[in-house]
């Protein structure tokens, strides 16, 4: 399973995320969009958001931290 | 299981409460959908009695801990939002009930009182283009979303203190922030205040009233009219940042409580509401200051007071039956 999370620094709901896989003991990688443009126009690209979190679980993008449904995709 | 209190939210009150109702050994339902707060996406909290900096990530992780340290006597659904709570079970007509709790997972808990400390919920300006460029440009959290917004001209809605910070954190990411107020003056902090008037990047627009929001995939500008003109214009822009306060959660106890004109649960000194074991703190009721301090006494307040009614209650019943 891959997961990758667009985040920026001051995010509380990327922080929310990012401790419940580390709760859960989730691998993921992190991009930081504040800085990356590239990844922040990826994240536009797979979103049509412009927001954050977005978390890109094996294609399947959820925008912004809602933990039932984490739960539900990650089934932990 | 009939609780003594379920207590409805996870902000200041609701964890003031809490702590309050496992000190009496109240057997307590805690129910929400997060621990924090409105402040939890605040990134330094300056005002927080005891911490001088202080994350609101932090301070929600610290009102989590605290309610659940008390794990013997406190219950905690979490995350678990209630949608409807119901006077169950009285013993005449709206007195000594029983409470129901229904929540969106479908779930009922039943209660002898209830604290509501369910908080506000961000105003939407509730104009065209809001809701279809919801996350497309509109956009609710600037400490979230401003770098986002790098390289663009932006607006923001409110010249309360949350909208004057808004504009602070997109100042290092946007070319150019407008500041759009309803009245003709800012509301917020001088300090903040002064520091945005003299950036050039910022341009104030008073008296300004929101008419539409504009765009194709993505927000490209934003309709307004001048309240005192009627001039109708039109700023070209790629965001927008909402921040015109707050409306109180407290339709799920509308039909049983005395609700004011704004939304917000009319409380006397005991915190106690128009209903007979229904007690509640914080931002959903009528206090004049939305502050995470006083939501905390007032949480105190209504947990003692709680206390204070299911003691009555055991002395009342008996009592009662003779009559």
């Amino acid at each position: 399973m891959t997961i990758k999370i667009y985040t920026t620094p001051t995010c509380v709901y990327c922080k929310m995320a990012k401790e419940f896989f580390a709760k859960n003991n989730v691998q993921y990688e992190e991009v930081n969009v504040a800085v990356d443009a590239t990844a922040r126009e990826e994240m536009i690209q797979k979103s049509g958001q412009l927001g954050v979190p977005v978390i890109d679980i094996n294609g399947t993008i959820t925008v912004g931290f809602d933990q039932v449904k984490l739960s539900e995709l990650l089934k932990v | 299981m009939l609780y003594d209190v379920i207590i409805v939210g996870g902000g200041p009150a609701a964890t003031a409460a809490a702590v309050y109702t496992a000190r009496k050994q109240l057997k307590t339902l805690v129910i929400t959908e997060s621990f924090g707060g409105q402040s939890i996406v605040s990134d330094d909290i300056q005002n927080w009695i005891g911490e001088q900096h202080i994350s609101g990530f932090d301070l929600a992780k610290k009102f989590e801990e605290h309610v659940r340290s008390f794990g013997d006597i406190v219950e905690i659904k979490s995350p678990e939002k209630a949608i409807k709570i119901s006077a169950i079970k009285c013993e005449r007509a709206g007195f000594s009930c029983d409470f129901e709790v229904e929540t969106e997972l479908g779930n009922r808990y039943e209660g002898k009182s209830i604290i509501m400390t369910a908080g506000a919920r961000r105003r939407k300006l509730g104009i065209p283009g809001e809701e279809a460029f919801n996350g497309k440009g509109v956009a609710y959290c600037s400490t979230c979303d401003a770098p986002l917004f790098s390289g663009k001209v932006v607006a923001v809605v409110g010249g309360g203190n949350a909208g004057l910070e808004a504009i602070i954190d997109l100042l290092p990411y946007a070319t150019k922030t407008y500041l759009l107020i309803r009245g003709d003056s800012l509301k917020g902090d001088e300090s903040t205040q002064n520091e945005i008037k003299k950036n050039p990047k910022v341009e104030i627009i008073f008296n300004a009233i929101t008419d539409e929001i504009k765009g194709i995939s993505m927000v490209t500008g934003l309709l307004y009219h001048d309240a005192v003109t009627n001039e109708k214009k039109e700023l070209a822009i790629g965001g927008i940042f909402v921040e015109i306060g707050s409306v109180p959660n407290s339709e799920i106890v509308k039909d049983l409580v005395k609700i004011d004109a704004f939304g917000q649960i009319v409380v006397d000194k005991f915190s106690a509401t128009s209903y007979s074991g229904i007690f509640a703190a914080g931002d959903i009721t009528d206090d004049p200051f939305k502050q995470n301090n006083i939501s905390a006494g007032d949480g105190v307040k209504a947990a003692l007071s709680a206390y204070g009614y299911l003691l009555q209650l055991k002395k009342r019943s008996p009592a009662t039956e003779k009559q």
